[in-house]
């Protein structure tokens, strides 16, 4: 009797997590801020957004405690010149995926107040335009060498 | 008697060039070679990540791959320095005249300390330069770099070129790699390059 009780906590457990998990409008996952040398006073982030609703929606902003500010921005080579533009939001198309990468979007983060190594894990908060608030965990991480 | 002489001069010389052209075209990977008429790079004098003089005389009898950026540029500029660090781990063990350069645009907030740190970051070998734009014959100038800064803040940012730049050990600049830089590419590039200047001189 213990045993069908136990079974039957752990499966209504399971649901309210998969009910939860359906719940969100938008998965966010890959996080990483690229490591760089101590003395930079700008660093990067990448993420991958994924819209599940049925109505588009916007990344707001982004809040992390380690960074005065954080902003979207994306990378433009144009005739062999590089600039960037900054995104005050960035729109997720309904049922859609947006992934900030190398050489396209990203995340800028400002002032950092203590340089951060493999192994930190600093959460970021990120804010859409439903009032949704969506804290996530970044990894650190070493850039890959060699491609953009 | 001399008409004969200038003719068969020209005509040589006219054989050679025309040689030199089809060996150009026959090689897909170095027709963004500045060729025949390579710009030859004048004295200049720029300070490294060390605050050493840096001009001529160490980059002459060396190939280098020189790169434009600054330090608070969060994308392009790592991701070019990260494509150059697996080329030069590559190239290095094969030819040992092979340098790096970061030439930075924003010479306000990169300081020595700043751009030593950041050029040791990816190699312990590459080399960070202040080159001053107004200085006669700087490197900025005489490659003709093209820059912008968007003063709106403190945390300001620069447009600037996203190419390398490369410069044979006779100090001509032979030619640009355009972005998108990828390491095998610039590899291939550089051998190629190399094996056709090579037989030119």
């Amino acid at each position: 009797m213990k045993k069908i009780s136990g079974l039957i906590f752990t499966l209504f457990l399971n649901i309210n997590i998969v009910l939860a998990e359906n719940n969100l409008k938008v998965d966010i996952t890959d996080l990483w801020i690229s490591e760089a040398p101590p003395t930079i006073s700008v660093l990067v982030a990448y993420v991958t957004l994924k819209n599940n609703s049925e109505i588009p929606v916007s990344l707001t902003s982004i809040s992390c405690s380690l960074f005065s500010s954080i902003e979207i921005h994306r990378s433009i080579v144009k005739n062999d010149i590089a600039s960037m533009e900054r995104h005050p939001t960035l729109e997720i198309p309904s049922k859609s995926t947006i992934k900030l990468s190398p050489g396209d979007y990203h995340l800028m983060l400002f002032n950092p107040k203590t340089p951060l190594k493999i192994g930190d894990a600093p959460v970021f908060i990120f804010s859409f335009s439903d009032g949704t608030q969506i804290p996530v965990t970044a990894a650190i991480r070493k850039r890959s060498n060699s491609t953009y | 008697m001399a008409v004969l002489v200038i003719l068969a001069a020209g005509t040589g010389f006219y054989i050679s060039l025309k040689q030199s052209q089809n060996r150009l075209e026959q090689n897909a990977v170095a027709q963004g070679l500045f060729w025949p008429n390579p710009k030859r790079i004048k004295d200049f004098s720029s300070e490294d990540h060390n605050d050493k003089v840096f001009g001529l005389n160490q980059m002459s009898g060396k190939w280098s791959f020189v790169f434009f950026g600054y330090t608070n540029c969060p994308d392009i500029c790592p991701i070019t320095m990260s494509v150059m660090a697996d080329v030069y781990q590559k190239l290095v063990v094969e030819f040992e005249d092979i340098q790096i350069i970061f030439v930075t645009v924003d010479p306000e907030r990169d300081t020595t300390n700043k751009l030593s740190s950041y050029v040791s970051y990816f190699n312990k070998d590459f080399i960070g330069l202040h080159d001053e734009p107004k200085n006669e014959n700087s490197l900025i100038g005489q490659i003709g770099i093209a820059y912008y800064y968007n003063k709106e803040n403190e945390n300001y940012l620069v447009d600037h070129s996203a190419s390398i730049f490369v410069i044979d050990p006779k100090m001509r600049l032979v030619t640009k790699l355009s972005p998108p830089h990828q390491s095998e590419k610039i590899i291939d590039q550089f051998k190629n390059i190399k094996r056709f200047i090579d037989e030119e001189n």
